[in-house]
């Protein structure tokens, strides 16, 4: 065995469920059997959510990433996982060409992935509110700031750009159909928790579009496409998106709710 | 601000009235009003038969997509084509959700694109 490479366990006792491997050194193939042992000991114990901290390592071989994704393997067989923490960018580079980084999920450090754990298994929710100015060259920071959001929390490539995509069609629906002033705001509310993000758009009403507002929100409007429109299919994009899509409208402001349910 | 988006033209070798566009960065409705003023001026300059590669347009949304079926139409009213390849999953989505993937022309591979126009 490599003398540089050094492996040892930290359990958590503020967090049950977590334990944290640190490796130190050179991941050669010598090293296999150490690290198969250490995670046999994690596989006995009660904690199945293993955080590999590798900011100490400064080499991996083919054969120790893959005893690694035997260990993540049994770990989620067991109903946990095994992320990396820490990995340093040569590290990261090869990991990235191997295909692994799309198999491991990879913080930057371990407060990071212990933060995530928490935020997948405790269920709870998170909000972001704020108001932006009724123009359309505001929603595309304000799309593209949820879709991070999103992102962040670990929602997957395909649901950040979808709810990029619900959060766009809303806003600009809701400045194009609210009253045309740029003085007054746009207000979005997001609900998000590792299962759904629920969004709440709000603006005012003009009081001369609430009609045609209400007929273009029927149900039955938008089932066609027709070659030469050029506008008018946002809602049925927000409609196939969604799980669930809601209006409330009246003279003093339209709120439109939407709830999308994660699904990677 | 805007969203970014760049055009970059290229001659299509051996084909008349035609052009490939590359298509860089975030369609939407901030900057369709652009986008639209320049392909007019390409139809309004004769050149009628397009190719647009989409290797490198992240986002479109449903305006962006508006505009796109009205250069098809447009293109085939004068004689011409609008042929798209290289559309990335996620706007390759929308584009089929809106019901446009049967509207549009639409090609894996940009040769191919390039080598159906007439």
């Amino acid at each position: 065995m490599s003398s540089t490479f050094k492996i040892d366990i930290e359990e958590l006792s503020s967090i049950p469920g977590v334990v944290i491997v640190r490796f130190q050194g050179s991941l050669e193939s010598e090293t296999i059997g150490a690290i198969e042992k250490i995670f046999t000991r994690v596989q006995m114990g009660d904690s199945v959510f293993a955080v590999a901290d590798m900011g100490s390592v400064n080499l991996i071989s083919s054969a120790a990433l893959g005893e690694l994704m035997g260990a993540r393997k049994r770990l989620i067989e067991l109903g946990g996982d095994l992320v990396l923490a820490g990995v340093i960018l040569e590290i990261r580079t090869k990991l990235n060409l191997m295909g692994a980084s799309k198999i491991f999920k990879i913080f930057n450090d371990v407060r990071s992935a212990i933060n995530a754990y928490k935020w997948e298994t405790g269920k709870k929710s998170e909000q972001v509110e704020l108001t932006f100015p009724s123009n359309l060259k505001m929603v595309p920071a304000v799309r593209q700031l949820i879709s991070r959001v999103a992102r962040q929390k670990g929602y997957g490539n395909r649901d950040s750009f979808r709810i990029e995509t619900i959060v766009d069609e809303i806003c600009n629906n809701a400045i194009e159909h609210g009253l045309n002033d740029s003085n007054l705001n746009i207000g979005i509310k997001v609900d998000i928790d590792p299962d759904k993000i629920e969004i709440d758009v709000t603006n005012i009403s003009d009081p001369e579009k609430i009609f045609s507002l209400k007929t273009h929100l029927k149900p039955e409007e938008h089932l066609e496409i027709q070659n030469d429109e050029r506008r008018g299919r946002g809602l049925m994009l927000i409609k196939m998106l969604t799980d669930e899509l809601t209006f409330n409208i009246s003279e003093q402001g339209t709120v439109v709710h939407v709830k999308k349910v994660r699904e990677e | 601000m805007e969203s970014q988006i760049e055009l970059i033209y290229e001659e299509i070798r051996g084909r008349e009235n035609a052009k490939l566009i590359h298509f860089i960065g975030d369609l939407d409705a901030t900057n369709v009003e652009t986008v639209l003023e320049k392909v007019i001026n390409l139809f309004n300059d004769g050149v009628v038969k397009l190719v647009v590669d989409f290797k490198q347009l992240r986002y479109v949304n449903s305006t962006g997509l508006g505009i796109l079926l009205h250069f098809s139409k447009s293109a085939k009213e004068k004689g011409g084509c609008f042929k798209i390849a290289n559309i990335n999953e996620n706007v390759y989505e929308i584009i089929e959700i809106i019901g446009a993937a049967s509207l549009l022309e639409i090609y894996d591979d940009l040769d191919e694109a390039v080598a159906a126009v007439d």
